[in-house]
């Protein structure tokens, strides 16, 4: 039973891996290399600093695939929004669009970021069964 | 050319801050690892071996809301009295301070009170700490501003790293009293929480700078002696009795669990007054000391580095800025593959400022480590701080370069207001 349970955990990881490489893939392909390398950045500092805490690994792995998943959109909203106003107002919307990217990069990082913390502590709360303050 | 010139310039100022950024990443995870092998030590058991004779400084000007509030809770430290002499410096306080202080004086034989008139007082913490300290005799000086309001074992908490004959000065945790009040404060107390759990902590746990904050802390007497007392010339007097202290051979100690809650700024007026006070004074200490530490020879190599960064800690907010003026233009001009990933890594970079310039996740770690839920909410608004930050070590840059030119060195120590507004959130 153990062993199995085991086996899961590992076909879990390794599909978060192979899911995380694809958001990667999809932004250096449908977006730019700057949103890559914000990918990697919000990933290395996730698995870095959030996966010691405690809490269950699946739910950390989730977290980090939800972000993931979360970049991609934004990004390849904003994407969207940079070509729209390239077309109106065009090729100086593009010097607008790599300050503010960045900048609006950090606002769903650091957001994410602290609902994921949340949510890590609200699980350890729960199954310790101790209040923790506010 | 001129192109080269600022690109050149970019790249420098997007290179320095990173090197924050990966400072604050090493202190988080240093802390990280440590908080999972803490070990609890018995206070009580170490400090009845270790008791030395302790002189506690009070300055205090125009503190009437709330320094009978510390004095209470300062009769009520279980610290043994017969080794505690208390000074509260009454500086040219024009409201009833003094008053106050005397009342406590008459209640408690080991309080003492000292009166500076208006001609020789209200220049400053470091001169009222200075007219103090003539009146202490005891081996370790111990400092606590009027607002704050320590843990009843606090005294016993920081004296016994003085066992340690390196020690020269030891530095407790400051945490927000007033906290619910509004966004100010709770935004000041996410600051606390990054720069005393994560920052300070870590700083100690790997052997670098470990600050000493003026306040809850203690000096060595006989050492502060030696160093001819606080330097009054300089606005951030406990930043330059760290590097004094480390420049003579000592090391200061952070004691986590020596907590001592204050009176945080209650409007962003009020911030701007502190911080720009915390700025300049941290900037004269850099001209200062930056010379000194690099040629100090009782200093290691990481303490050297860490020296540094922290010596110039407030210069980066206005870097940030001149980094912002720098590459705009450069995007107009020319915008080559390698700016466009620099100008993305920069703002990470500057992030790494936020909060009492600690970054994001520092700040992150520090209040799930102290398990609050919550406060973690309000992160993403640190980025008004660190604007706002960015306005207040400017002018503070831009004052300090005009009193240089002018070879005029005034230093107007402007005070932070008290309103006493924490009493309601002690309980009795």
């Amino acid at each position: 039973m153990k062993e199995r349970t085991t086996n899961i955990q590992y076909s879990f990881l390794f599909c978060s891996m192979l899911c995380i490489a694809l958001c990667l893939l999809l932004s250096f392909v449908f977006i730019n290399p700057e949103s890559v390398l914000m990918l990697i950045v919000f990933n290395f500092l996730f698995a870095s600093l959030m996966f010691p805490l405690k809490g269950s690994l699946a739910r950390k792995t989730c977290l980090l695939l939800i972000g993931n998943v979360i970049d991609l959109f934004w990004n390849y909203l904003f994407f969207l929004f940079a070509f729209l106003g390239v077309n109106l107002f065009g090729e100086g919307f593009n010097g607008l669009y790599l300050i503010l990217n960045p900048f609006a990069n950090l606002v769903w990082i650091i957001s994410f970021w602290s609902i994921s913390l949340t949510a890590l502590a609200e699980s350890e709360s729960r199954k310790t069964g101790v209040r923790i303050g506010n | 050319m001129v192109t080269e010139i600022l690109e050149a310039l970019f790249l420098i100022l997007a290179v320095l801050m990173a090197a924050y950024l990966v400072r604050h990443y090493i202190f988080t995870l240093t802390v990280l690892k440590n908080a999972s092998k803490r070990k609890e030590t018995n206070v009580l058991t170490e400090s009845a071996v270790f008791q030395p004779t302790v002189s506690i400084l009070i300055p205090a000007h125009n503190e009437e809301r709330v320094v009978g509030r510390l004095l209470q809770r300062i009769s009520e430290l279980t610290y043994p009295k017969d080794k505690m002499l208390i000074i509260v410096i009454n500086d040219a306080s024009t409201d009833g301070t003094g008053k106050i202080a005397e009342q406590y004086s008459a209640m408690y034989a080991h309080i003492k009170v000292i009166h500076r008139t208006k001609k020789e007082g209200g220049r400053g913490k470091a001169s009222a700490l200075n007219a103090g300290l003539k009146h202490a005799n005891g081996e370790i000086i111990l400092c606590f501003d009027a607002d704050y309001y320590p843990s009843a074992d606090i005294v016993e908490k920081i004296t016994k790293e003085f066992a340690d004959p390196k020690v020269g000065a030891v530095q407790g945790r400051i945490t927000v009293l007033n906290e619910p009040q509004n966004i100010v404060t709770r935004l000041v107390a996410l600051e606390r929480i990054g720069g005393y759990r994560v920052d300070q902590q870590a700083r100690y746990s790997l052997g670098l700078i470990t600050q000493f904050g003026g306040t809850v802390g203690g000096v060595r007497h006989s050492l502060l002696e030696r160093l001819g007392g606080w330097d009054e010339s300089i606005l951030a007097e406990d930043t330059d009795l760290t590097f004094r202290v480390y420049l003579a051979g000592y090391k200061v100690a952070y004691v986590s669990n020596a907590e001592c809650y204050e009176e945080a700024v209650e409007s962003w007026r009020d911030y701007w007054k502190q911080r720009w006070r915390w700025a300049k004074g941290h900037m004269q200490c850099a001209f200062k000391h930056w010379l000194k530490v690099l040629k100090s020879n009782k200093l290691t190599l990481k303490e050297k580095i860490d020296g540094l960064l922290l010596l110039n800690t407030y210069f980066m907010p206005v870097l940030a800025l001149f980094s912002w003026v720098v590459g705009v233009p450069l995007f107009f001009i020319k915008s080559p593959q390698w700016f466009s990933i620099a100008w993305a890594s920069v703002p990470i970079s500057l992030y790494s400022f936020v909060g009492n310039f600690a970054p994001f996740f520092e700040v992150g770690i520090g209040t799930y480590l102290d398990g609050r839920k919550r406060a973690q909410w309000l992160i993403p608004l640190l980025i008004f701080a660190f604007l706002y930050n960015i306005l207040i070590c400017t002018k503070a840059l831009t004052d300090l370069a005009i009193s240089k030119l002018l070879r005029k060195n005034s230093n107007h120590w402007a005070k932070t207001a008290h309103s006493g507004n924490g009493n309601c959130y002690i309980m009795n």
